[in-house]
Order: structure tokens, then C-alpha cells, then sequence
């Protein structure tokens, strides 16, 4: 009886302990900038749209085997709507970081991204994107990380090769918007609670012309002072890696 | 039998001659038959055995688990094409690395103990003197076959069993077989149908003291009865050592605790449907966590440094286990002869004057403090330098007294060494008075008699001197000397001689008396032929002068060390070949029998009634004759062994020393016996541990030995007691301290389970701490001096005072450990919260967290992260963990150094090791860390330096409960506190 006794008391003690130095550890912390943000840069690459993994096949033929990619583009573009967009967020000055001063705690604006920016990968005027035509799209974008400058001052811009293999195999890629650059003025990210409708630029990559029926391994990387793209162990870190296999 | 035969009945057996010897061709055909004189070593187990036993001793077998589960899911993700399948190959080989590692560890150590021992046994090829061919030959004593004709002179040791052919004065040291030293004579007679008592047969290994001998060989080798004493001796089975059966316990708990947590884990993660093969890599992480790798190679380490230090104390340890063996015996058998005693008859009493004169019997004596002022005392030293045919060897003019080695028998030797103290130079006062005529000792005329001229110029009287057994010199007495004058010897003063005699022979003292005459000139002029034959002078009227009484004295340490043995609740016993009088006088003086405690015969003699009537239950002591103790039956022994706490025996053989242990062993005792012939070696293996003697111990008795007394003296068992106690207090401390952070290490797998948050810690991880940062600390444990004067408390119990207890076991897993691991959360949580994963977020991201195809998670702040920089952050948190359960580790160090007292009380720094213990640590964390912070497969990140303080103010929380309990149970001993916290 005691000893139960003792190690309830004993256990309500240290639970009691660490409560407390969870507690105090939390109040040093900022609700609104992690304090270090070394492990998270530099930022990583991820692509649209994503179903289950990175071997990607479909025939042109069978739109069952590539209405979920629609189906998917289309949702995730749904907050890229440009009425959503001029409804929420502000136009900026293209070509410089958009910084906002102030508070901390301040609510920061965002700027305008719309989905007409991506053209012909909009899905505005092709439902299909493109995936009719064994033309398939496909959008990235790098990572959101609180307060970080890409390319100090000189836009990052994305391109694609294939990865080891026949070059030709890649005939043409189409970049949208621009030359498949990341406008400064999208950044910096200041954190999904000041930040609330903050939404990722992102960078169209039209493969107009990819050699059918054949296994097209493909790199996209980032290309911009301060991005590390070729590091053997993370193959997501400014770079993304995927293969392509468009039947007919 | 052929002690029995004639000696042309033996030729003829033997074929041989007693004067040619055999021929070389038959003894070459004799050897190859019979084989080489020498006794077979015991067997050893191959090398090749003991290795294996290392290797799946232990936790061995649970690690070797661990790593065949890792090979079996590295197989199967292999074979699924997953990711990262080779993490599961590298962790299988990393258990079995550290499986083979530290099993070479602990064979290397066993080899070097063992081999300690090795070059100790090793003999130098005996020669023996040999008549082949008709010709006397050197020959090695290997070589030796029966018929063999070979001639042994005084100092040889016995080739062979010999049965004596011819013989002068040859006289045997039968101590390595019989134990008794006293020397036996030996003649061609038969006198016993005994082999072992009669007279014309010498044994093996035994040694000729004085005189020549010729013998034929009638046994060799393990024929010979050594041979089968020492073949006995192996028939009698090892006992597993008190600290192997604690270690073994231990390991079982710990086996059963890890394999339960195991398992229940295994089940829980299995329904919260895991992956059987998930829930099988939990397996393998929790039995990692729970074995404490490390830990046995650092009992062994401790124990080696304990046995090096007892080693220094001149107790060399045979069996590394038997260290800790002596600390928790509970009865000493002892030897008398050599280990209680100095081994060398020494002259403890005079009597002249009609007093009794106490002479010093310590082991450097210089002096004599006796009054040396009577002239009667004048007289007698004459008598004793002058009848004295013992003599120093040459050439030891700068060694003290006490040390030289003289050429004599036991008595003589005392008698001399007595002289030159008090004289000095004896050969010189001898020389001076010249020997004229002598009769040596012999066993009819129990006498020794010599005549002298004197040193006087001017007196030219022959002096006769006489000594011998007391009431055969008395008689050939009509006076009696007393201050210097001759008196008549009177019944009143015959009277008086008698009473000092009783009371001599009664401390169980060997007594001579002396007498002397002075020839008158007229009757025997200078030119007198002196003929030792016919006698043709007086032995009778001659004049009585004194008595001598020697007894082999206690050596002067060991009454001390025999009180030790009391207060620390050890039973010291007598076993000894000795008669029962000698045996009980040097009990009583050296403390083995109290002052003030009595056997049933004194209480008889006290109460003047016969020794029926008393009450044994009142006496405290008792003195068993070897004889009685034959007629015993074991219930008889055990209630001797059991009702009386001073034990003697005397007269015992050393089949008896056997049955005397086997009867403290009945009673639960842990037995440590001391021996030193051949005939000792089945009671010493027999016994919990066996302590040979280092001088006079024969190699058998080293053999069969646990532990070699190289002073022979018996206080350094005492201080072996000492050290035994103190390396179980601090194995205990040693394990508290190694099983407290497995706590930590288990509950992160624990929580990763249930609550789903990364990995806090890994596998290799932990091995890095047990293997680690762990060690050299635990090691160190075994440098602690005692905490209290461990010499005042009972020897442990062996079924009930546990190595790893209950308490230990609770308070180290569900206390300190628990502190550690809430300590090493904070920091985990700090490091991940700082990251932007507050832990709010972090719990149940496990599946997501680990899915290598997320590459975008989110955490608290918005940001998204690569599936390899969350693996970073992982290791980071793996580090984090590590240096927190460190850092918590110093202050368990700290806390580990006492059990009861204060660490003030202790002293922070008087233990200088725990410091090196404390930096190495610190260090090897630092350069893990720092160093190694880059090496991907070790999953070491560098680390912020403030997240090394994050679990300080749990360590000094550790240190400041642990204070607090060791300061309840001192001011409530015997409370509940007490009960539950004294570990």
C-alpha cells in the first residue's frame, strides 16, 4: 500500500517536473520563427501532382490511367484560382523580396500567385492538361522555409534533363511562368500563423515532347546561389527525381 | 605389499639386482610400459572450449538473438526491395561483434589468471641417483621405473615410492602427504602392516631430512600413493563460486526482464498493427536497451584489478571468481603448522632456579629480555651450546638470526638460534671448548651426551653436558643447581621440577632437561680415553641445571588477525595433524580459543566431575581428537560444528579435513581451507575456496587450490576477507550504476511505440553508451573504499544477501532510471521544439515521419521538410539523448559511490579513479559528438552545446533524492524507508 503510495507521489513528482520544464522550454520559444531552422535548409523540391510514388505511367489511350493525375492537378491548383487569389492576397512588385517589417505577430500579406501564370499548364483551357495528348505537366515547388531568401537577390530557376540516359529521350520542356523562375517578390515566408494565406509560387514544367513507351528517368533541379542540388544522400534537396512512362 | 617382501623376494619381483641395478635395456622396457615417473597435470579443457563458452555465455545468446532477428528482417526487406535494408545488416553485425568482442575480452582475461598459475606450478626437473648398469647415474626423476635401485642422502626429495634397502640415519619429512612435520625415521624394517605407517618404505615427494638411504623403486607416477591422493583430489567436483551463481542470478533477472518487456512489446506493437517486421526491429532495440553489454566484461575487469591488489598482499588468485569467494566465507579451516605458526621450533620457556622464565617467540627476536644475571643461567647456556651438534651453513654472517638456515633437526636448531642470540657466536664459544667425546640422540636412551674441555686455563676438568627428556635426565640427577649452587635434589625439589614440567608440557610445549657434571681432574686427566662405547665415565649424580620448553610459536600477526575473523563473524577452525595439547595451546594463544571459553573437559576438570555430566551446551569450545572424530557419526559433526564456536582439531587425517569441510558446507557456510601437503588437495578443492601455501605448499595442493598465500601467514587471508567484501559491495554499486540508464535507453522504444514520435534514441546509440561512455565509470566503481569498517558486519548469507537484490533492481529501474529518462525526453523535446516540431505535433507522426516518399512534412511553423532532413533531425535527437542519459550518468556515478553514507561523508575526491571515470566520459561523448559527428552510419550529430545542460538540473535532482534517501536510511535504520531504499 505504502510503496504504491510512494510511487504514485514519487511519479506525480517527476511528471510534475517535466510539465514544468516542457513548459518553460515552450515559453522560450516564438510562436512565430522556430528557433533554429538549420536542419530544414536549404530547401528541398516536391512535385505536382504526387499519388504514390515516383515512377510515373500512363497511356495516352486510356484516360483511366491518368484522370487521378488530373483529378489531382486540378484540387491541388483549386487555391491557385485567380479569384481566390485577387480575392485574398495583394499584387507585389515582381523582382524584389517582399519584406514586411513590423510585429512579429502582425498578420503578413501575401502576394497574388495566379493559375492563369502557368498557361498552357493551367488547366484552364485544356481540362486534361495535356495528359490527353501524352503532354503531361508537371508543377513544383521548393519548400517553404520561415524567413528564407532564395538566391540572394537573383531568382531560382528550375530545369529539367534526364537523369542518366539518352538526352534526346527529353526532347522539349516548356517552363511557365517565365523562364521557370521563382519571383522574389514571393518571398520571404513568414510562418503559417502571421503568414495565413500565404500561398507557394510555383513553377509549371511542360514535357511536350517525351520519347513514348520507354522508361524517361528525369532531374529536375534548382538552380540559384545558395541551393544544394546534388547531394548523394537526400534526393529530394533541391532537386526531384522521377521517372516518366507515357504509353500511346 | 613389498614392504612385507625380503630383499631377495623383491629382486626376484623386480627383476633387478641390488647391487648392479637393472640394465638400460630393461628399464627402457619397463619405462615405455609403465610410462614416466611423474604425475599426471589434471586435465584442461581445451582452449577451444572455453572460448565458445565465453562466447555464448552470459547475455551473449540474447544478443546473439538480436543479431540473427536483424539478419532475418535485413533478408526479408531485401528480398520486399525496400529502401534502407542495410541498417539491419550493420546492427546484426554490430551485435555480433560486440558478442565476439567482449568474449575474447573475458577469454584473454581468463588466459592471463590462468596463466599466472601456470609459470607458478612449474616444476624444475627433479635428478635422482640412480644404479643401472652397475653404475651410479645422474638420472631425471622421469625416468625412474620400478626395480630401479637409487640412493637418497639428507635434503633429496623422493624420487618414487622406494621400499629402503639400507639406510644410516635416514630420517623423512612426511608433512606433504601426512601433514605432521615432524620428521620420521626410516630403517629396512618391516614395523606395520600398514604401508603408509611402516618404516622401510619412503614416498614420493616427500623429502629426507638427514642421514642415506638405498631403495628399490617399487612405484611410480600416479601408481605411487601420491599419485593417488592427487587423483582423488581431481575425482572431487569444482563448486561453483558464490559470485558465478550471484552473476548468474543477475543474469537471468536482467535475461527475464528484457525478454518479458520484449515480448509484451512485441505483442502490443503487433496489435496496434505494426509490421510483424517493425514489431520484430522493436525486439531486437528493447533487448538492446535492457542488456547491459558491458557489464560483465567490467565485473571481470574489477575483479582481475581486486585480484592484482590482493596479489600485492601476497594472496595470489588462481580463479578470478574466488576473489570475492573469500569475502563471503564464513568459516576458515586452518592449517596450524606453518600457517598459524611460524613454522620453526622456538625455545618459549626456561625453567631454573625453580622459576619459569618466558623467553621472546616473535619472528625477529634479537634479544632476550628473560634475567640472564644467575649463574645457574651460566651453566645452563653452556649445556645448550655445548650439547648441541647442530651447526649454521657457512657463509651467513650478514642475515639475521632467525634467518639462517642451519644443518640440525628442529630442536637442536631452536636450541642454537636461542644461544646465539643471547651469546653470540656459538661456533666460536664451541671451539673454544673443545669436543672430546659425544653420544649422539637416540630413541632407547632418550639422551644426548657430550664431553668438553673447558675454556678456563686454569681448569683442567673434562665437562661433562647432558640433555634429554626431562624424567630420564632427572633421574640420572642427584643434585640440583640453584642460584648457582649445587644442592642436593630433595623430594620437595623434585616436586618442584614436576610441577614446572606439567605445567610446561600442559601449554603443550616440547621440554628438555639439562644436566652437566664437572669430571674430577684426578680420575680423568687430560690424556683420559674417552670411549662413547663402554661409557667408561659417569652418567649418573650428575646435576640437574634447567629446562628448556620449545613450541613452533604463533606468527606474531596472526592473534590480530584471528579477532578480525571474529568481529567479521567468521568461524575460524583448527584442522590439524598435531596432538591435541599443542594444537589447543597455540588455538589459545592465537585467539582460535577465547581466553575465557572452555571445552567440556575443562568444565570437568573445574567442576571436578566426570566429562559425561557436563553440560555440552555450555562449553564453547571444543578440541576434537582425530580419533573421536572417526567414530562419529555425521549428526555427531554437525552438532559439533553447529553447538560450539571454537573449534580444534587435532589428529586428524586428511580424509577427515575432508569430512570436516563437507560438514561446514552442510551448514550453509561458505569454507575456505588452507592447506599445503598433497594429502590437503581434496579438502582444498573441495572447499568453497582452497588456499594453498606459497612456501611450503606442495604443487598438488597449488593445484588444487583456488588461491596461493605466498607468506603463508594467515592474516593475509584476513586481509583477503577484507578485499573479497569490499569488491562485492562495489560490484553492486558497479551494477546499479550500469543497470540504471537501461531504464533510459528502453523507455524511448517504449514511448516510440505507444505514442507514435520518432525515434528518440538508437540502437547503435545505445550500444555507444554501454560499450562507451560507460565503462571506464563503471570500472572505476571498483577503486570506492568501504564505507564502513566492512570488517564489523556478518559474512553475507549466501540465500538471502543477493548481489543484485530486489531493492537494488527497483530503485535502480523505476527511480534513478526514470529520472534519467524524463531528463533525456526534456532535452529530446527541446531539440525537436527548437527545430519547429513542438511536441504537440510530434506525437503520432511516427508512420508519416518514417514514409520515405513524404518529402514536404510539415511541421508546427509551416515549413516542410525532406524525408532526409527529418533524419537528421532524428539523429540530431539521437544525440541529444545520448548526452543527456551522459549527463545524468555522472551524477548516478556520483550518487553510486556510497550505498548508506553521505557522499561527503565519503569524500568527493578521494576515489581518484571516479574522476578519470567522469572525464573519460565527458570526453568520449565530446569526440562521439564532435568528432564522429559526420560519420552517417554511427548517427552522431554535432550537437548546440547548450542542449548538453538541458538534463543538468535532473542530475542534480538525482543527486540531491539520492542524498535525501541515503539520509532516511541513516536516521531510521530498520523503518520502512530503510527496508525499501537500502539497496
Amino acid at each position: 500500500g505504502l510503496i504504491l503510495l510512494f510511487y504514485f507521489i514519487f511519479y506525480m513528482f517527476l511528471v510534475g517536473m517535466f510539465a514544468f520544464c516542457m513548459y518553460v522550454m515552450l515559453l522560450t520559444l516564438s510562436p512565430y520563427t522556430p528557433t533554429y531552422r538549420d536542419r530544414v535548409s536549404p530547401p528541398g523540391v516536391m512535385i505536382r501532382p504526387y499519388l504514390n510514388g515516383f515512377t510515373i505511367a500512363f497511356n495516352v489511350s486510356q484516360p483511366s490511367t491518368w484522370q487521378p493525375y488530373v483529378d489531382s492537378m486540378h484540387h491541388f491548383l483549386a487555391a491557385y484560382d485567380d479569384k481566390v487569389q485577387e480575392e485574398k492576397n495583394i499584387e507585389c512588385i515582381s523582382g524584389q523580396y517582399f519584406i514586411q517589417g513590423g510585429n512579429e505577430s502582425e498578420e503578413k500579406k501575401a502576394c497574388q500567385f495566379k493559375r492563369s501564370l502557368l498557361q498552357n499548364c493551367s488547366g484552364i483551357e485544356d481540362p486534361t492538361f495535356g495528359y490527353s495528348k501524352g503532354q503531361p505537366p508537371w508543377v513544383s515547388c521548393f519548400f517553404q522555409i520561415i524567413g528564407y531568401r532564395p538566391g540572394a537577390g537573383v531568382p531560382v530557376s528550375v530545369d529539367c534533363k534526364v537523369q542518366k540516359g539518352n538526352e534526346s529521350d527529353l526532347r522539349s520542356v516548356d517552363f511557365y511562368p517565365g523562364n521557370g523562375t521563382f519571383d522574389l517578390m514571393y518571398y520571404p515566408y513568414y510562418g503559417k500563423i502571421t503568414h495565413v494565406n500565404y500561398t507557394s509560387p510555383l513553377v509549371a514544367m511542360h514535357f511536350t515532347d517525351v520519347k513514348k513507351n520507354y522508361l524517361v528517368p528525369i532531374q529536375c533541379s534548382l538552380n540559384g546561389k545558395g541551393i544544394i542540388n546534388d547531394l548523394n544522400s537526400d534526393r529530394f534537396l533541391g532537386r526531384i527525381i522521377f521517372t516518366l512512362s507515357i504509353g500511346k | 605389499e613389498d614392504h612385507k617382501l625380503s630383499t631377495s623376494e623383491l629382486e626376484e619381483k623386480y627383476g633387478t639386482s641390488i647391487n648392479k641395478g637393472l640394465s638400460s635395456a630393461r628399464a627402457a622396457e619397463i619405462l615405455a610400459r609403465d610410462g614416466p615417473n611423474s604425475l599426471t597435470p589434471p586435465k584442461a579443457t581445451p582452449e577451444i572450449v572455453k572460448f565458445l563458452k565465453q562466447m555464448v555465455g552470459g547475455f551473449s545468446i540474447l544478443l546473439w538473438i538480436g543479431a540473427v532477428f536483424s539478419w532475418i528482417s535485413f533478408a526479408i526487406q531485401l528480398a520486399q526491395g525496400a529502401e534502407s535494408p542495410f541498417d539491419n545488416l550493420y546492427l546484426g553485425v554490430v551485435l555480433a561483434l560486440v558478442v565476439i568482442l567482449t568474449g575474447i575480452f573475458a577469454y584473454y582475461q581468463e588466459a592471463k589468471s590462468t596463466n599466472i598459475m601456470a609459470s607458478f606450478s612449474k616444476m624444475i626437473p627433479q635428478q635422482a641417483l640412480v644404479i643401472r648398469d652397475a653404475e651410479k647415474k645422474e638420472l631425471p626423476a622421469d625416468q625412474l621405473v620400478v626395480g630401479d635401485i637409487v640412493e637418497i642422502k639428507g635434503g633429496d626429495r623422493i624420487p618414487a615410492d622406494i621400499r629402503l634397502i639400507s639406510t644410516q640415519g635416514c630420517k623423512v619429512d612426511n608433512s606433504s602427504l601426512t601433514g605432521e612435520s615432524e620428521p620420521q625415521s626410516r630403517s629396512c624394517d618391516f614395523t606395520h602392516e600398514n604401508p603408509l605407517e611402516t618404516r622401510n618404505i619412503a614416498f614420493y615427494s616427500t623429502t629426507c631430512v638427514e642421514g642415506t638411504a638405498t631403495g628399490m623403486v617399487i612405484n611410480t607416477g600416479d601408481r605411487t600413493v601420491i599419485g593417488r591422493i592427487a587423483s582423488l583430489a581431481s575425482g572431487v567436483g569444482n563448486e561453483k563460486t558464490p559470485i558465478a551463481i550471484e552473476i548468474e542470478h543477475f543474469v537471468y533477472l536482467v535475461a527475464g526482464v528484457a525478454i518479458s518487456i520484449g515480448v509484451l512489446f512485441f505483442i502490443i506493437s503487433v496489435s496496434m498493427r505494426y509490421k510483424i517486421l517493425d514489431s520484430i526491429i522493436f525486439l531486437i532495440g528493447i533487448i538492446v536497451a535492457n542488456v547491459p553489454e558491458g557489464l560483465l566484461a567490467t565485473v571481470t575487469v574489477s575483479l582481475s584489478l581486486t585480484a592484482k591488489r590482493m596479489a600485492k598482499k601476497n594472496c595470489l588468485v588462481k580463479n578470478l571468481e574466488a576473489v570475492e569467494t573469500l569475502g563471503s566465507t564464513s568459516i576458515i579451516c586452518s592449517d596450524k603448522t606453518g600457517t598459524l605458526t611460524q613454522n620453526r621450533m622456538t625455545v618459549a620457556h626456561l625453567w631454573f632456579d625453580n622459576q619459569i622464565y618466558s623467553a621472546d617467540t616473535s619472528e625477529d627476536q634479537t634479544t632476550q629480555p628473560f634475567d640472564q644475571s644467575s649463574p645457574s643461567w651460566t651453566a645452563l647456556s653452556k649445556i645448550v651450546t655445548l650439547c648441541n651438534r647442530a651447526e649454521f651453513r657457512p657463509g651467513q654472517e650478514n642475515l639475521p638470526i632467525m634467518k639462517r638456515v642451519v644443518v640440525g633437526d628442529a630442536s637442536e636448531t631452536a636450541l642454537l638460534k636461542f644461544a646465539e642470540v643471547i651469546l653470540g657466536d656459538v661456533m666460536n664459544i664451541r671451539a673454544r671448548n673443545k669436543k672430546v667425546a659425544e653420544i649422539p640422540f637416540n630413541s632407547t636412551n632418550k639422551f644426548q651426551l657430550s664431553i668438553h674441555e673447558t675454556d678456563d686455563p686454569n681448569d683442567k676438568r673434562f665437562l661433562l653436558v647432558m640433555k634429554g627428556a626431562p624424567e630420564r635426565i632427572l633421574e640420572k640427577c642427584s643434585t640440583i643447581m640453584i642460584n648457582g649452587k649445587e644442592e642436593p635434589l630433595d623430594s620437595e625439589k623434585a616436586a618442584a621440577f614436576q610441577t614446572a614440567y606439567m605445567e610446561l608440557g600442559g601449554m603443550g610445549e616440547r621440554v628438555l632437561g639439562f644436566c652437566h657434571l664437572y669430571l674430577p681432574e684426578n680420575e680423568f686427566p687430560d690424556t683420559y680415553p674417552f670411549d662413547t662405547d663402554s661409557m667408561n665415565f659417569p652418567t649418573s649424580n650428575l646435576c640437574f641445571v634447567g629446562l628448556l620448553s620449545m613450541i613452533d610459536p604463533p606468527r606474531s600477526t596472526v592473534p590480530d588477525a584471528v579477532s578480525k575473523c571474529r568481529s567479521a563473524g567468521i568461524k575460524v577452525i583448527m584442522v590439524t595433524g598435531d596432538h591435541p595439547i599443542t594444537a589447543k595451546a597455540i588455538a589459545k594463544s592465537v585467539g582460535i580459543i577465547s581466553a575465557t571459553s572452555e571445552t567440556v573437559e575443562d568444565i570437568a576438570k573445574r567442576l571436578n566431575i566426570p566429562v559425561e555430566q557436563v553440560n555440552r551446551r555450555e562449553a564453547t569450545a571444543a578440541v576434537v581428537n582425530g580419533m573421536e572424530l572417526k567414530d562419529m557419526s555425521l549428526q555427531q559433526l554437525d552438532e559439533i560444528l553447529c553447538n560450539h564456536s571454537e573449534i580444534v582439531f587435532a589428529r586428524t587425517s586428511p580424509q577427515q579435513k575432508l569430512i570436516i569441510v563437507e560438514g561446514c558446507q552442510r551448514q550453509g557456510a561458505v569454507v575456505a581451507v588452507t592447506g599445503d601437503g598433497v594429502n590437503d588437495s581434496p579438502a582444498l578443492k573441495k572447499a568453497d575456496i582452497g588456499i594453498a601455501m606459497g612456501i611450503a605448499g606442495s604443487d598438488a595442493a597449488k593445484n588444487a587450490a583456488d588461491m596461493v598465500l605466498l607468506d603463508d601467514n594467515f592474516a593475509s587471508i584476513v586481509t583477503g576477507v577484507e578485499e573479497g567484501r569490499l569488491i562485492f559491495d562495489n560490484l553492486k554499486k558497479t551494477i546499479a550504476y550500469t543497470l540504471t540508464k537501461n531504464i533510459a535507453e528502453l523507455c524511448p522504444f517504449l514511448i516510440y511505440i505507444i505514442a507514435s514520435i520518432p525515434m528518440p534514441i538508437g540502437t547503435i546509440t545505445i550500444l555507444f553508451i554501454d560499450l562507451g561512455t560507460d565503462v571506464i565509470p563503471s570500472v572505476a566503481l571498483a577503486y570506492e573504499k568501504a564505507e564502513s569498517d566492512i570488517m564489523n558486519r556478518r559474512p553475507r548469507n549466501k540465500r538471502k544477501d543477493r548481489l543484485v537484490n530486489e531493492q537494488l533492481a527497483v530503485y535502480s529501474y523505476l527511480q534513478i532510471g526514470i529520472m534519467q529518462s524524463v531528463g533525456a525526453f526534456v532535452t529530446y523535446f527541446t531539440v525537436y521544439a527548437e527545430q519547429g516540431f513542438l511536441p504537440s505535433t510530434l506525437l503520432g507522426v511516427r508512420v508519416d515521419w518514417e514514409n520515405n516518399a513524404i518529402n514536404d512534412f510539415e511541421d508546427s511553423y509551416g515549413q516542410e521538410w525532406t524525408k532526409y532532413q527529418r533524419m537528421y533531425l532524428q539523429w540530431t535527437g539521437y544525440t541529444a539523448f545520448f548526452v543527456s542519459i551522459t549527463i545524468q550518468q555522472v551524477a548516478d556515478l556520483i550518487i553510486r559511490k556510497t550505498r548508506r553514507n553521505s557522499i561527503f561523508q565519503q569524500g568527493l575526491f578521494r576515489n581518484k579513479v571516479i574522476w578519470v571515470g567522469i572525464f573519460s566520459q565527458i570526453g568520449i561523448a565530446l569526440i562521439l559528438t564532435y568528432g564522429l559527428g559526420h560519420v552517417t552510419a554511427l548517427n552522431f550529430m554535432p550537437l548546440r552545446f547548450q542542449y548538453w545542460f538541458v538534463a543538468v538540473p535532473f542530475a542534480i535532482l538525482i543527486w540531491v533524492y539520492d542524498e535525501v534517501r541515503k539520509l532516511f536510511i541513516r536516521r531510521y535504520p530498520g523503518s520502512w524507508w530503510d527496508k525499501n531504499m537500502y539497496y
